[in-house]
């Protein structure tokens, strides 16, 4: 009637290469991928194809805290709904005024500009994308994104949120993204100090709240509380956005560079949705800024249709 | 005959795929480094259950979507659970018979190899601290071994799968 011993039984000759084979052959096969991905990147093809696969687990583990959102959105009391409205209206009172005086100081920027004949800023179009409630690697900084390829999202675009920079994407699935914060030990972004334009390096820490600028000598003109802010160099990140604010300066006369310590903007560990940017798109432009003609837009992808 | 069918293959791979999705499940920050490595322990405890069916290519392929959903090096899971489930189906003979708490022991020196060769990955492709936290997951196991087991005995009993 059973038929557990047919299949469990050890049979008596061995069939294909022995276990101890096999597992020297999965085991060489690893290496070898490992290999090919992490000194030359050749997998890309391989990782798409396993990716689209498994985006569904991703979003399949995400639901748990979407719906949540949802639920307590649903059920949220009225009067609490109608208190966070009213407040929503006066914050957006407040920066639609200053929005006002934005337009006029970028319309004057434009005509400075002119005047010295340095070529216009483009304005950045961004866009929202989610941030999958799924851990990745425990000892990396990651954060899995729920826009790819289809709404062009590319490789090197910077993330932001409401206070300033999180990251940059690392890599682009055709449904999602993974992006590194700044907070990754080694991820480094070039900042300058917003009070004197002193430029430098911030490096992550792997902690969400420091980064470490150890090339800062003992001489520099920096103070706790200053504002570090993007500088543009390098090209991986927008110039001008906030980064991080100055936590502790330690000048130390034995060595020959301070002990400078700044804590990010961002909320890197509470937000949910960060703004993917494009640089020089064309949406969103203020009316008074008017891109020259003659400098190509870099392909920037499309809205889904 | 249906005597040569084999136990169901289907609650496996389900079980396999639920493993997936804990090791990418958010934990609270201060329990994030204590997740136990259920991909891991679940291919170990269905190469006990059936050591010529689900063997190293499973637990090998496994790993290596685990791999892309962590988003880390490509081969770095898929070698440990080659080594990990290589180790089980050496001693599964015996492993099979040891009383609940002298297979947790065994196992937790499995789970240990399996954490050591991801950290060695670590290492080697750079970036990589010795910290308590590396111990952690290999701690957690201890606990998330036995309840494993009675779970998927349950599930197995309530399935009659043979064997």
């Amino acid at each position: 009637m059973s038929p557990l011993s047919q299949t469990e039984n050890k049979p008596l000759f061995e069939r294909g290469p022995s276990l101890g084979t096999r597992m020297v052959l999965l085991a060489v096969l690893s290496v070898a991928l490992m290999f090919l991905d992490h000194r030359q990147g050749h997998l890309e093809t391989v990782r798409r194809a396993l990716s689209v696969a498994v985006y569904p687990i991703r979003v399949l583990v995400d639901m748990p805290s979407t719906s949540f959102g949802w639920a307590r959105e649903k059920f949220t009391e009225r009067n609490r709904l109608v208190v966070e409205n009213r407040e929503l209206r006066i914050e957006s009172l407040r920066q639609r005024a200053r929005l006002q005086q934005l337009a006029a100081l970028e319309a004057e920027n434009a005509r400075l500009r002119a005047l010295m004949e340095s070529p216009a800023r483009l304005a950045n179009r961004v866009q929202v994308a989610e941030i999958l409630a799924v851990d990745l690697d425990p000892y990396r900084h990651r954060i899995a994104l729920n826009r790819g390829e289809q709404a062009g999202v590319y490789i090197g675009q910077a993330l932001l949120d409401a206070d300033g920079i999180v990251g940059q994407v690392v890599r682009v699935n055709p449904l999602g993204a993974e992006a590194i914060l700044i907070s990754d030990p080694s991820h480094a972004t070039p900042v300058e100090l917003n009070r004197n334009g002193l430029r430098t390096v911030a490096l992550g820490m792997g902690d969400v709240t420091r980064m470490d600028l150890p090339f800062l000598p003992n001489s520099a003109d920096i103070r706790v509380g200053d504002l570090l802010t993007s500088s543009g160099l390098g090209d991986a990140f927008p110039a001008g956005y906030p980064v991080a604010r100055v936590t502790r300066v330690e000048r130390r006369p034995g060595e020959s560079f301070a002990r400078v310590e700044a804590e990010p903007t961002a909320a890197l560990n509470r937000t949910r949705q960060v703004l993917l940017v494009w640089e020089g798109g064309e949406a969103e432009a203020s009316p008074f800024v008017v891109p020259p003609a003659d400098v190509a837009a870099p392909r920037t992808g499309e809205e889904p249709e | 005959m249906s005597a040569t069918v084999g136990p169901r293959s289907w609650p496996v791979y389900l079980t396999l795929l639920v493993a997936l999705s804990l090791e990418v499940t958010p934990l609270p920050a201060d329990l994030a480094a204590w997740r136990p490595p259920w991909l891991a322990l679940t291919a170990i405890y269905w190469a006990l259950a059936y050591p010529r069916r689900y063997g190293l290519a499973l637990a090998w392929f496994a790993g290596l979507v685990l791999d892309v959903l962590k988003g880390g090096v490509l081969g770095q899971h898929a070698l440990a659970m080659t080594v990990a489930t290589w180790l089980t189906l050496r001693f599964h003979l015996r492993l099979r018979v040891f009383p609940i708490w002298q297979q947790t022991v065994a196992v937790i020196a499995i789970v240990a190899t399996h954490q050591f060769v991801l950290f060695w990955v670590d290492g080697v492709t750079g970036g990589a601290e010795l910290s308590w936290q590396r111990a952690t997951p290999t701690v957690a196991a201890v606990i998330a071994w036995p309840i494993l087991v009675a779970i998927l005995d349950a599930l197995r009993l309530r399935l009659r799968m043979l064997a």
